[in-house]
């Protein structure tokens, strides 16, 4: 299929091209929304129909500007064609959800261009093969979502000086670890003499072969593990996540926890398996040791918080932990159980922020200590978050259930007792925080701000309650259903194990 | 001695660059991550830089001259592209590398310029630009 072909360019050009036209319709608000909806819907659909072409026909790739490997090729593998499903599904329902939630001011000033560009370098780390390409996409992605987090919503109360240090934080650490990745990826160049992923993975693979690997390959390994783990907030490098994320609004604190994150373990995923095969004998006992220490701190401090979204924000340090676990004991088993976590927390963590921005609007306040007895007044919201809570903490019907059973049971199967033993010991913990969280919303007395019954003033609005119910079915259909997620992710775990069909796609091509 | 000379001057400008990032004034701390960028610039230049090499402007008087560098990779005869082999005289630089720094130099120049807008804000809603005195977060 001819048209098929240019899918993966289409992914990442139309919402560059619409960042553009949006900003010329921002006099008119209800044009403007529905155009945002209807692109973000389009993106949806491609980027399954790509995920669908992918599976039965194979891994896809596009030239850009037909140069062969050595210009950029973008390449829709199976895990990166699923991740950038996740990520369309997530910003399509953060843009319904968006459209009522945000202030008029900050919907019709920039929200729309910058999301675009934010979607634009989600789909664009997801689909590259060059490793440079992967760079540029990540600052794409660093300043739209940086200009995002400064605008407001309904119920955010985070004060604007709050918000510009957090973005300092988040910038000027960034901005270090990229400074890191160039660093990498010069010394890759210099060594192998080629950006191309697949390319360097076969450099590297001759190298290690003829027994000429250079020792600062390794060194390079570590570098873009430390560039990654910032990115998915691993243990040392994590304590930006719970100042900058709180900061953010709800639909933009959605996407951030449940893909801006994932972006981290992506490159994980893709990078070091990939190119890094030779050195990934010590970093994956780092790794284990590091999620573990990234579990426990998350959760720890997540026992700890009465401002609801720093608590959910430490939680998301907690459940990055677990995906890491995963990566890091490398099975194929266990790398399916990392993608099936990676994709249920990603739904479900991304339900409960939107959930929680409306939760904060019918509060009016941040401290979970002055909410309470919301079942009454909010029924709709209480069985959302009830929904996100059970998935994250891991209790059936939902997917969060499959996705610790397996991961549980491959870390068995692989025999890690003890980090298993670790990684059970917290899942309690995020089970006793999520649901004390819970009860002391939803249930328990009315507080007295309640007297004037203001809150019914407050409920959500159409598109908040479609967003809402369309995430909490697919949370629901992904634990009463969760055989096609667990197919796709072994799948994914086999090529990811075995990257020479992946090579074989990328370098066989005909080089003007 | 181009080269070592070359080494030299970029690690002296990352340490210039880390000590300014550590330095408690937010202008300085936005200053050392420019120095620090501008640091990684000249690295990637230096992986294609090569002694005596000049512009890969290449005219028709160069095109059947040889330019010493390898530009095609062949594993079977244990090529890494762009090698030089030993003995050979550079005529042309590598031109791969300069593209990536002026995407590189592009980028830095987005972000050096988001800090400054975002210092000046933060010096209006705090009332100094000392980042220790800047912690309503706690992290």
């Amino acid at each position: 299929m001819d048209t098929m072909q240019q899918v993966p360019m289409i992914l990442i050009a139309l919402p560059i091209i619409f960042a553009a036209i949006t900003v010329l319709f921002r006099s008119k608000s209800g044009l403007q929304k529905a155009l945002n909806i209807g692109v973000f819907a389009i993106l949806f659909v491609m980027s399954l129909s790509l995920l669908f072409h992918v599976w039965n026909n194979g891994i896809l790739v596009y030239e850009v500007g037909e140069w062969g490997k050595y210009g950029i090729l973008l390449v829709a593998d199976l895990l990166g064609a699923g991740m950038v499903v996740l990520s369309s599904l997530i910003s399509l329902m953060a843009m319904i959800y968006a459209t009522d939630y945000m202030d008029r001011k900050a919907l019709d000033a920039t929200f729309f261009p910058l999301f675009n560009l934010m979607a634009a370098g989600l789909n664009g780390i997801f689909l590259t093969g060059d490793i440079f390409n992967m760079f540029v996409f990540f600052e794409v992605l660093v300043l739209s979502s940086c200009g995002l987090i400064v605008l407001t919503g309904r119920g955010d109360h985070t004060k604007m000086a709050d918000k510009l240090e957090a973005i300092f934080k988040y910038l000027i650490l960034n901005m270090v670890s990229i400074i890191l990745m160039l660093v990498a990826i010069a010394s890759l160049y210099a060594t192998v003499g080629t950006l191309n992923m697949a390319d360097i993975a076969v450099k590297i693979a001759y190298l290690a072969e003829t027994g000429t690997l250079p020792w600062h390959i390794h060194v390079i390994a570590m570098m873009l593990i430390v560039v990654f783990g910032y990115k998915a907030a691993l243990f040392p490098l994590h304590f930006w996540l719970a100042d900058v994320h709180p900061s953010a609004p709800a639909p933009i604190h959605a996407m951030l926890s449940g893909m801006v994150i994932k972006v981290g373990v992506y490159g994980i995923l893709r990078v070091h398996y990939l190119i890094f095969q030779e050195s990934m004998f010590m970093l994956q006992p780092v790794l284990i040791l590091l999620s573990l220490v990234t579990i426990a701190v998350g959760a720890t401090s997540a026992v700890g918080q009465y401002d609801l979204k720093r608590l959910l924000a430490y939680s998301s340090v907690s459940q990055i932990g677990y995906v890491l676990l995963g990566v890091g004991m490398g099975t194929a088993y266990a790398l399916t159980a990392a993608m099936v976590y990676l994709v249920n927390h990603a739904i479900a963590k991304s339900m409960l922020f939107l959930a929680t921005g409306e939760t904060l609007y019918h509060a009016g306040t941040k401290d979970i200590r002055k909410m309470g007895g919301f079942v009454q007044s909010a029924p709709f919201l209480s069985v959302i978050f009830l929904i996100g809570a059970m998935s994250i903490a891991g209790l059936p019907p939902t997917g969060g259930f499959f996705a610790k059973l397996v991961l549980f049971d491959a870390g068995l199967g692989a025999e890690y007792y003890i980090p298993i033993g670790i990684a059970l010991v917290f899942a309690i913990f995020t089970l006793f925080y999520l649901f004390r969280t819970w009860l002391s919303i939803f249930w328990g007395e009315v507080k007295e701000h309640d007297k004037e019954d203001t809150y019914k003033s407050r409920n959500p609005t159409i598109a908040i309650k479609i967003s809402l119910a369309l995430l909490a079915c697919v949370v629901i259909f992904l634990g009463v259903y969760p055989e096609p997620l667990i197919v796709l992710s072994s799948t994914i775990a086999e090529q990811l194990l075995d990257p020479q069909p992946y090579i074989a796609a990328v370098l066989e091509r005909s080089v003007r | 001695m181009n080269n070592t000379l070359l080494s030299v001057c970029i690690a002296l400008l990352f340490a210039i660059g880390t000590f300014m990032i550590l330095r408690r004034d937010m202008i300085k701390v936005v200053i050392g991550i420019t120095v620090l960028s501008h640091a990684t610039n000249l690295l990637i230049v230096s992986t294609g830089a090569f002694l005596g090499g000049r512009a890969p402007i290449i005219t028709s008087d160069d095109a059947g001259s040889p330019s010493g560098i390898i530009f095609t990779d062949d594993l079977a005869s244990g090529i890494l592209a762009p090698v030089i082999p030993e003995g050979t005289e550079m005529v042309f630089v590598d031109p791969l590398v300069q593209a990536l720094t002026l995407t590189a130099i592009v980028i830095s120049l987005a972000i050096t310029a988001f800090l400054l807008i975002l210092c000046y804000r933060i010096y209006q809603e705090h009332g100094t630009t000392d980042v220790s005195e800047i912690r309503r977060l706690k992290g």
